[in-house]
């Protein structure tokens, strides 16, 4: 059993702690593979998070971390304020998780799966179970077997688990997988749901499109690092855009800007002009390229800005530093 | 790494919540409450399959050996005896109920102890906050709540037919011979039945009677002759009754061995030494499980060690493995074995007597079983502490 030198946090900070999460120089190896590679991370109380990256990333092995399934190899945390591992259980007491696929005892209904969960928390955990089921839209099922249960079903379920000790936070790893589509639109809704009532959700997914529909700020993370973290409007907004310019003459329009300063970033292809631009271009920019082309004679019919969605920008960040080295 | 302003950016006031102590629940304590004893119990009952299983070994086999005797008994009374009786009692529980009852328990223990994780919910627990230990510990009174009733009900069983259809008549060595005589009252008995005595009774010396054995009178052949060569001539019925009495003494002691069924005191103390042994079974059965974070291996280790090691060993001692031998559980279980009750394994007990195979004593005994439990229990206990869930 490998040694913790997890460093102390100073105590008594629960309450007015602005993070929900707090990560300092978090490692986590495994032998020679490091998992989590000093990790800062920082998650505000009362929002959607999002906790991003490839497959192998490091995403489940920090929130095992976190949760105390698995011991830090060095650096300091804490949930809530309570730093971690040393208050881990006043933390977690007001903390609901899924961790990987959630798996139940199939022989039990999800009613009596919940009740053996809720006995593990405080006494009023056992008046919640009712309604835990009947939030996660799983009360007509509640007294089948587990065993009969889709994937979408023991998600539900899962999410259910989390909501006995009535949590400030909850970590969700993948809680999209098995859905189908109406079932991630529940599950999406009940998440902004619980961010609504001053809940902090941290959402590990690789589901880009859901997790920039859902979260207010993410980390990325890759090879164990967080390479980026932020609020989504934030990050988005430091990557680079297109000017996509619909235009009579979309070759003679490319051939006036290619002697300009966005030369290199000049593209004409079949469906018309198109020219990128360095992140944090400002406007003037679009009206200084929609006067030299009418300068230049070019009738311009439309000129649109197309920012990087999280997904393309997810595959640049995380394809340019997580490139072998 | 780009870390944007987090902290400036602007978040929702935070609704009221119920953020109150949830350290009075005691969540860290290594004692588990009744809650957490009571769902752990009924994940354990409910396990169907497992519950029939253990039901049909305990219970199950038992009943159907003793309902089958019945049966014969009631319908072909000459061929068959009682089914019940001291006998039949001794049997079954030294052959069956002690180890089938160590078997069951052992299974439910390895199953308490390995299906959290195997099926996915030790996760679950752990995040819970709640102390591993108590966790743990939850999984021993909710086990002993299933197994002690399962044992304690085929025992009764056993008890009941044993009791209630007892024979009515001694059967020792083949001559029916009132119960419960005293030393004086066997004797004269045996003086006033020589010749079946003679005839039948075990004698470990010089016999000076001789009479016809169960070929009528006169005939030469099964007759029971001094050892010596020729056959004498008859002996006077005086003869015979001092041979007789001299007889009954002997086997006086095996004699007051035998009753028509078991005594209270007898069942209760079998009782008690069934279950503290099925309660080991159990305890060392949850402890390896969750060393091992599994089940399969666990239950058939411990079946091997039941019933194909421990009898092995317990047969002779073995130069310089002595001590290892008795440390084995099952060897260590029979020095508790009650009186009247054939040795288990086939070796000896209470110290040596009526067997010929490893001994020891009774501090020995007490320090190997506490030893087992001690051991397999802090060893689980730790594997569930320091485990990566």
């Amino acid at each position: 059993m490998s040694t913790s030198t997890v460093d102390r946090v100073a105590p008594s900070t629960a309450a007015d702690n602005q993070w929900a999460v707090e990560t300092h120089g978090l490692t986590k190896r495994f032998k020679d593979n490091v998992a989590v590679d000093g990790v800062e991370l920082l998650v505000p109380r009362g929002c959607a998070f999002g906790y991003l990256g490839p497959n192998g990333a490091g995403k489940t092995t920090l929130i095992r971390v976190l949760l105390g399934l698995t011991h830090a190899d060095s650096g300091s945390m804490s949930l809530l304020g309570y730093p971690v591992p040393q208050h881990r259980d006043r933390a977690l007491a007001r903390i609901g998780a899924i961790v990987d696929e959630p798996r139940f005892h199939g022989h039990l209904s999800g009613h009596q799966n919940l009740q053996i969960l809720a006995a593990a928390r405080e006494p009023a955990a056992r008046t919640r179970v009712d309604a835990a089921l009947e939030r996660v839209g799983m009360a007509h099922r509640a007294n089948d077997k587990v065993a009969k249960y889709s994937m979408g079903m023991r998600q539900r379920l899962g999410v259910a688990a989390c909501l006995l000790g009535d949590p400030q936070l909850l970590i969700l790893d993948e809680p999209m997988n098995g859905l189908d589509p109406a079932g991630m639109l529940d599950m999406r809704e009940m998440i902004l749901s619980l961010v609504a009532e001053g809940r902090t959700v941290v959402l590990s997914s690789h589901l880009l499109d859901e997790v920039e529909r859902t979260c207010d700020a993410v980390a990325i993370v890759d090879r164990g690092k967080v390479i980026r973290q932020g609020s989504i409007t934030e990050l988005l907004a430091g990557s680079a855009f297109e000017l996509q310019i619909d235009c009579a003459t979309p070759e003679r329009a490319g051939g006036l800007l290619v002697g300009t300063q966005w030369g290199p970033g000049v593209d004409v292809g079949p469906d018309g002009l198109r020219v990128a631009l360095e992140p944090g271009t400002g406007r003037e920019v679009v009206a200084e390229v929609n006067r030299l082309l009418v300068e230049g004679g070019v009738s311009v019919y439309r000129l649109q800005e197309v920012h990087a969605s999280l997904e393309s920008w997810f595959l640049e960040v995380t394809t340019r530093l997580g490139a072998p080295q | 790494m780009t870390t944007s302003t987090l902290a400036d950016a602007p978040r929702p006031e935070p609704v009221a919540l119920d953020a109150g102590d949830r350290t009075v629940d005691h969540r860290g304590s290594w004692v588990p409450n009744g809650a957490m004893i009571a769902t752990r119990f009924m994940e354990l009952r409910r396990r169907r399959g497992l519950m029939v299983a253990l039901i049909l070994v305990n219970i199950g086999i038992p009943a159907v050996f003793l309902a089958v005797r019945l049966l014969a008994h009631a319908f072909a009374p000459h061929s068959y005896g009682p089914a019940g009786g001291y006998d039949i009692f001794t049997s079954m529980v030294a052959g069956v109920i002690f180890i089938f009852g160590f078997i069951v328990a052992a299974t439910l223990g390895c199953t308490a102890g390995s299906v959290d994780l195997t099926e996915g919910m030790f996760r679950h627990l752990v995040v819970t906050g709640r102390s591993r230990l108590a966790l743990y510990l939850a999984r021993i009174p909710a086990g002993l709540a299933i197994i002690v009733p399962l044992v304690a009900i085929g025992f009764t069983i056993v008890c009941a037919v044993c009791v209630f259809a007892a024979p009515t008549q001694l059967s020792y060595q083949g001559v029916n011979v009132p119960v419960g005589l005293s030393h004086t009252a066997f004797e004269t008995w045996a003086g006033d039945h020589a010749d079946e005595v003679i005839c039948n009774f075990n004698f470990n010396g010089q016999m000076v009677a001789n009479v016809p054995c169960g070929n009528g009178p006169g005939a030469g052949s099964g007759i029971k002759v001094a050892p010596g060569g020729a056959i004498p001539q008859d002996t006077s019925p005086d003869v015979n009754r001092t041979q007789a009495i001299a007889m009954a003494n002997q086997d006086y002691v095996d004699y007051s061995g035998h009753f028509l069924s078991p005594s209270i005191s007898l069942m209760v103390k079998s009782g008690l030494w069934i279950e503290l042994y099925a309660t080991i079974g159990f305890l060392v059965g949850l402890g390896l499980a969750s060393l091992m974070g599994q089940r399969t291996v666990p239950v058939i280790l411990l079946i091997v060690l039941e019933i194909v090691l421990t009898p092995l060993l317990s047969h002779s001692p073995i130069a310089h493995f002595v001590n290892l031998q008795r440390s084995l559980l099952g060897l260590a279980a029979t020095h508790f074995e009650p009186g009247g009750l054939p040795s288990v394994f086939g070796g000896a007990h209470n110290g040596g007597v009526g067997g010929v195979a490893v001994t020891e004593s009774t501090l020995v005994a007490v320090c190997v079983l506490a030893g087992w439990v001690i051991v397999w229990t802090a060893l689980g206990a730790w594997r569930m502490v320091s485990r990566d869930a």
